[in-house]
């Protein structure tokens, strides 16, 4: 009896969550994040977190429990999967927080990827949206690596691209939120990148378009990833509090920060790199 | 003190609020059109037309302490057609600020602007804050007259540093009194969206808009001022709180498709301004406009659509029982 009886009321609600959907009485903040839809999401990246990349988290008591932060991760593997696995590793870390990321410009142009993105809590990558976010408290996700890092070459996959122009120090230094480093390993491996497309990307205005072992060759089959093993580790925060504001104005000093950062979240994929059992298995 | 604008619906609401202020001593409007009847009886009303250079003698006649420059069009209205805007807005603005030059006794200005200065970029900053105007590349042919008309402002600023010049820039008003292109599109029966795209917009309510340029009016600051109601609302949330339906349109055929309609009547006519807003929206930044200016809207972008909607619904709920 209890069965059915669970089913109804199941139903019920399902249909009761869709006619507020339509009637638009749902949350959305300011920013377009909206918790229901990002819920929608959680069996996908649930499986892809337990069966799909076997992920082993470290470290997610470094991240805080509440107030401003910035993660500051490696970025690899086309697609940004890593910003989603971070996000999963940390609410099995017990983290109820809704953490936001920072996406390449050219993403926001694209239909329905960009409507999804933002939803999911994902802000186009600009210094005011950072600082915005960090003011108000946010637990923010940055790859400073930036195109050059999803873009990087197979052979290069460990390797670190160049931080940018320290961007996120000077952010960290403005708004005192610490930097947790963050290494992912496994990503590397999700889209072996073997070339370029270079006048397909100029074409469609895109940073670029890789050439995998499945695409172009399996069309859109070939956005599914490979199932690698993933190794993702919180490394202990970095305050700047003492520092203060003004500290954000020396370029020197955000340079040497910037690249401090840098080595340590080398350090540490190099590390995992070793640890994990094998990059397949 | 001197209001230009003051036939149009927004800006006879604005003098009336102004007249019945106890603060202010005299309000002369300024417009090309007779004034509303009530208003027309508490304000000295003069027929001026702003691109002329008659200006200068009413202006030294009024001698007012505090002018508000309120005629600035976005959609093109009856009498003025869509190639006079731009010499209202730019060329209007110019005389006014040549006439206002020769007034000693004026202490501020007030020029109600937009936020189509900032236009609408899928890679833009959610909130934009004042300094950010014209950080990108100037698209549409509004925003390049806002973007002028902002800078005819800050040179008279400049050339007269004891006059306290703001300049409002408001996001899109919304109300049920008033009548452009995006409220057309609230009351039509579905609205063209882009296919898979799902922009972030901000409304500010009509009431708040004649309030925040009551308070720059009581408190002038210097520079721009946003002025929004509070957070953002995705287009497809908008609908659904209004209860219309979308028409999904690719964006390749978005522009001849949305003309098509037009042309039998289906919809109103959009300009690139709005055309860019429904694809990529818009957000700005409102501390200033608490901070400096002091003003708080009574009601958030959300609070502003509800409440069109409501107003949305009466009117059809009218229009059936007639």
């Amino acid at each position: 009896m209890i069965g059915p009886l669970r089913l109804v009321r199941d139903l019920r609600r399902a249909v009761d969550l869709t006619a507020r959907r339509l009637r638009g009485d749902y949350e959305e903040d300011e920013w377009g994040f909206d918790p229901a839809f990002a819920a929608t999401a959680d069996p996908l990246l649930r499986f892809l977190y337990d069966r799909w990349w076997r992920v082993t988290a470290t470290g997610t008591e470094h991240v805080p429990r509440a107030g401003r932060a910035l993660l500051v991760a490696n970025h690899a593997g086309v697609l940004p999967w890593d910003a989603t696995m971070m996000a999963t590793a940390l609410r099995r870390g017990g983290l109820d927080r809704d953490p936001r990321f920072l996406v390449l410009d050219w993403a926001f142009g694209l239909p329905w990827a960009s409507v999804a993105i933002r939803r999911c809590g994902g802000v186009p990558a600009s210094p005011y949206n950072a600082l915005r976010l960090l003011e108000q408290d946010h637990l923010v996700m940055a790859f400073p690596e930036g195109a050059k890092g999803v873009g990087k070459p197979y052979g290069e996959r460990y390797r670190l691209q160049r931080f940018g122009r320290g961007g996120f120090v000077e952010l960290a230094l403005r708004t005192g939120a610490p930097i947790v480093p963050v290494a992912v390993v496994g990503s590397e491996e999700i889209y072996p990148k073997l070339g370029e497309l270079p006048l397909v990307g100029r074409l469609i205005g895109a940073p670029y378009v890789p050439i995998t072992p499945t695409f172009p060759l399996l069309g859109p089959l070939g956005a599914i990833p490979l199932p690698s093993r993933w190794r993702i580790a919180f490394g202990e925060p970095i305050a700047f509090a003492d520092l203060g504001p003004e500290a954000a104005e020396d370029r020197a000093l955000v340079l040497e920060l910037s690249e401090e950062i840098r080595d340590r979240i080398q350090a540490m994929v190099l590390a995992n790199v070793i640890e994990r059992p094998g990059a397949f298995r | 003190m001197l209001i230009t604008g003051v036939s149009s619906p927004l800006g006879a609401r604005v003098a009336t609020r102004l007249a019945a202020d106890p603060a202010v001593e005299h309000v002369t409007g300024l417009d090309t059109r007779r004034p509303p009847g009530a208003l027309a009886d508490t304000i000295t009303y003069v027929e001026a037309d702003l691109r002329r250079g008659e200006l200068a003698g009413v202006l030294k006649l009024a001698a007012p302490d505090v002018v508000v420059h309120h005629d600035i069009v976005q959609f093109p209205e009856p009498g003025r057609s869509a190639r006079s805007l731009h010499d209202l807005n730019v060329i209007g603005t110019l005389q006014l600020l040549a006439a206002c030059g020769e007034l000693p006794a004026l202490r501020a200005l007030v020029v109600r602007g937009s936020a189509s200065i900032y236009g609408s970029q899928p890679d833009a900053p959610a909130f934009f804050t004042e300094d950010l105007a014209r950080a990108g590349a100037l698209r549409t042919r509004f925003q390049r007259d806002v973007g002028e008309l902002e800078r005819l402002v800050e040179a008279f600023a400049r050339r007269h540093p004891s006059v306290v010049c703001t300049v409002l820039r408001l996001q899109p008003v919304i109300g049920a009194t008033i009548d452009t292109p995006i409220m057309r599109l609230f009351r039509s029966a579905v609205v063209p969206t882009f296919l898979g795209f799902d922009p972030r917009l901000q409304f500010v309510l009509d009431q708040d808009a004649v309030g925040a340029v009551v308070a720059a009016v009581r408190t002038p600051v210097r520079g721009p001022v946003n002025v929004a109601g509070d957070g953002t609302v995705s287009l497809a949330r908008t609908l659904r709180r209004l209860g219309k339906r979308s028409l999904p349109i690719a964006a390749p055929v978005y522009g001849p498709a949305v003309a098509a309609l037009a042309r039998i009547g289906t919809l109103p006519p959009l300009n690139d301004d709005v055309v860019r807003y429904l694809r990529n929206g818009r957000g700005v930044d409102t501390m200033r406009m608490r901070r400096d200016l002091r003003f708080v809207p009574t009601h958030t972008t959300a609070e502003a659509i509800d409440a069109v909607a409501l107003a949305i619904r009466t009117e059809h709920g009218h229009g059936a029982a007639a």
